[in-house]
């Protein structure tokens, strides 16, 4: 699952996301941030679901953090995709690959949302949407 | 193939037209093809099935169209065209024009190119078009601006000098960073092996002997009807890498099988569908068409290593079906493979090609010609002398030992008016590299021996590379200069951008 988190102003500059990993134990993984003095916006990848998730978002939401559950990373154009494979080998998490009938097939958990895909992809049919 | 394959006629391809009119002939997909020679033999199959149907979908840089835009009024003899802000080749008469598809726009650049005009062209878009000229008594025109649909175009012919490779070299990459190619994104120390072509089903390699393909025959392009016209450029059939030139109606394509592509930061292409029949005439046809992947070997080559095509250092050997498996072992290690080119779309248009014959609506026709077995494959000979790093760089080098002190060094930089110092051990073997700011730095955060602040991964260059590649190089790793090593990573001189900039000005001196 991923999340992205938003943190406000006056929240910015504490170390949320460290107590969390260390309250809960559940490795995060960043895989984007954008901070400055005004605010903060993480992407982090959470390997936990059900109870722990929600627990994980409600320790986010008292410190001051807005959660979104991110549930689409990207998305594949399917009239302009060709299937040519050109963005599966690129993946660094090999969430790309081929169906026996050849068409692409994308797994949404694997995914880091790297963007090496939407450069790879020679018919511009890989976009990732702004979150 | 096991046997020297009996070779007698079976049947010719006029007895195959009168079967396809009829609705009688046995047409099936290359891929059909291999699976009843597996099963039922190779003599079987030769004796039933009349036509195999090959197919590929892959980016195939030497295409483009010849357009006739048709006469305004008043009429202008264009010298320079574009469609789209892409430039249209205007090197013939007046309202003659020839669109690459690498062409880039001069507006968009990699993002929009001939490629992307052509599959705008096929799927009936407007485009717009701009002329200029000097004007003359009969062209008084100097300028026009309008916009064109394929409809507009007197002619638009699709007609490409190389298409549809008979096989093509894998790719992989041995540097450090991620390298964007022709070959499309291949990932740092063999992160990933990328190949183009549909093996299998690839036409050319369907008939490698080359008995039925050859000039005049007739094939699905872009959707299609087309013509092979000749050998295609870089022909080199003795290597395994034949090629075709063709042509068909632009106007009777299909944008489905001709697509504007873009490879990241190396430029833009067209990806072309051909699909060519081939009539099973004898039984070594009928065995080369039932070639399965597994049988059509290629290289896999390093792009890391900048010279020409051929001589990219060649990793391994590979079967297309290795490839095709997703997954490749280089150096004991898995390395994920997959294609540029569709090989879905090569498939589909296998299946389309069957359902024209098996409809009646396409006839074979005869080679006029054969397409030649032997091509030499010549690479460009510079004979103006280009200037190597040995014409450049410095041979006193000033060095330092990894035990000396930053101040030292200091000092060795201001006397000597250097900025780069490379660090060797006794034999002058190099060990690191220490600038002028790495020494502003060290004072800073209070280091005061080398071997504390050197720089360990150097950049650096040998002397017989040439300086485009190393001013390339410096550029990547944003660096000013580079030590010029030997094969045994001796320091034989320095080259920094400073020499570059003087030697290329010219007597200007410090």
């Amino acid at each position: 699952m991923r999340l992205k988190l938003i943190y406000s102003p006056e929240v910015v500059e504490k170390p949320i996301l460290a107590e969390t990993i260390l309250k809960t134990g559940v490795p995060m993984n960043i895989l984007e941030a954008k901070v400055n003095a005004q605010k903060g916006e993480l992407v982090v990848s959470v390997p936990a679901s059900g109870k722990q998730l929600e627990d994980m978002i409600q320790m986010f939401e008292e410190a001051g953090v807005k959660t979104r559950i991110l549930t689409r990373t990207l998305q594949i154009d399917a009239r302009s995709c060709t299937s040519c494979g050109a963005c599966i080998s690129p993946c660094p998490t090999r969430a790309l690959r081929f169906k026996p009938d050849w068409t692409i097939e994308f797994d949404e958990e694997r995914c880091v949302a790297c963007r090496v895909c939407v450069n790879a992809c020679p018919v511009k049919a890989i976009t990732v949407p702004n979150v | 193939m096991s046997s020297e394959p009996r070779c007698e006629d079976i049947r010719t391809v006029e007895e195959i037209n009168d079967k396809i009119k009829c609705g009688d002939a046995v047409v099936v997909t290359a891929e059909e093809m291999i699976k009843l020679a597996e099963t039922s033999g190779i003599e079987v199959a030769a004796k039933e099935v009349d036509v195999v149907t090959s197919g590929t979908f892959g980016a195939m840089c030497s295409s483009g169209v010849f357009l006739n835009f048709g006469h305004a009024d008043p009429p202008i003899k264009m010298t320079k065209c574009w469609l789209n802000d892409v430039p249209v080749y205007k090197g013939m008469a007046a309202v003659d024009g020839y669109l690459g598809a690498t062409a880039l726009s001069e507006t968009m650049g990699f993002d929009y190119g001939g490629g992307h005009v052509i599959e705008d062209l096929v799927s009936g878009k407007e485009v717009e078009l701009r002329a200029e000229s000097y004007g003359t008594d009969c062209y008084p025109r100097r300028h026009v601006e309008t916009t064109i649909t394929i409809e507009d175009l007197n002619q638009a012919v699709l007609l490409n000098p190389r298409n549809c490779y008979q096989a093509y070299d894998a790719a992989t990459n041995s540097t450090d960073r991620v390298l964007y190619t022709y070959m499309g994104t291949l990932l740092p120390n063999y992160g990933n092996v990328t190949f183009s072509g549909a093996g299998q089903l690839n036409p050319l390699c369907k008939d490698k002997n080359y008995e039925t393909i050859g000039i005049g025959t007739r094939i699905f392009l872009g959707g299609g009807i087309g013509y092979i016209i000749g050998e295609g450029t870089q022909h080199s059939p003795q290597t395994g890498f034949g090629t075709l030139m063709v042509q068909g109606d632009l106007k009777k394509m299909n944008s489905a099988y001709l697509r504007g592509a873009t490879f990241y930061r190396y430029g833009v292409t067209l990806y072309v569908g051909v699909g060519i029949p081939i009539p099973i005439i004898n039984q070594r046809v009928a065995a080369t068409a039932a070639l399965r992947d597994e049988d059509i070997l290629v290289n896999i080559r390093d792009y890391g290593v900048p010279v020409r095509p051929d001589k990219r250092p060649v990793v391994r050997r590979v079967s297309y079906a290795e490839l095709r498996s997703s997954k490749i072992v280089i150096n004991e290690k898995d390395v994920p493979s997959s294609s540029l080119s569709s090989y879905k779309t090569a498939r589909e248009i296998a299946e389309v090609l069957k359902k024209w014959m098996t409809d009646g609506t396409f006839l074979l026709a005869k080679q006029v010609e054969p397409l030649p077995k032997y091509r030499e494959f010549k690479p460009l000979t510079v004979r103006k002398r280009e200037l190597s790093v040995l014409d450049v760089m410095k041979r006193e080098v000033f060095t330092a030992s990894p035990s000396e002190g930053v101040e030292e060094a200091a000092k060795k930089l201001v006397d000597k008016g250097i900025d780069h110092l490379p660090i060797v051990d006794e034999e002058s073997r190099l060990m690191g590299i220490v600038t002028s700011w790495d020494l502003a730095k060290a004072v800073a955060r209070g280091k005061r021996l080398l071997n504390e602040i050197m720089t360990r991964r150097v950049i650096t260059a040998k002397v017989d590379e040439s300086i485009d590649i190393v001013v390339r190089r410096m550029a990547q790793h944003n660096i000013s200069g580079v030590p010029v090593v030997d094969e045994a990573n001796h320091v034989i001189g320095i080259l920094t951008t400073d020499d570059i900039s003087r030697k290329l000005v010219g007597g200007v001196t410090k």
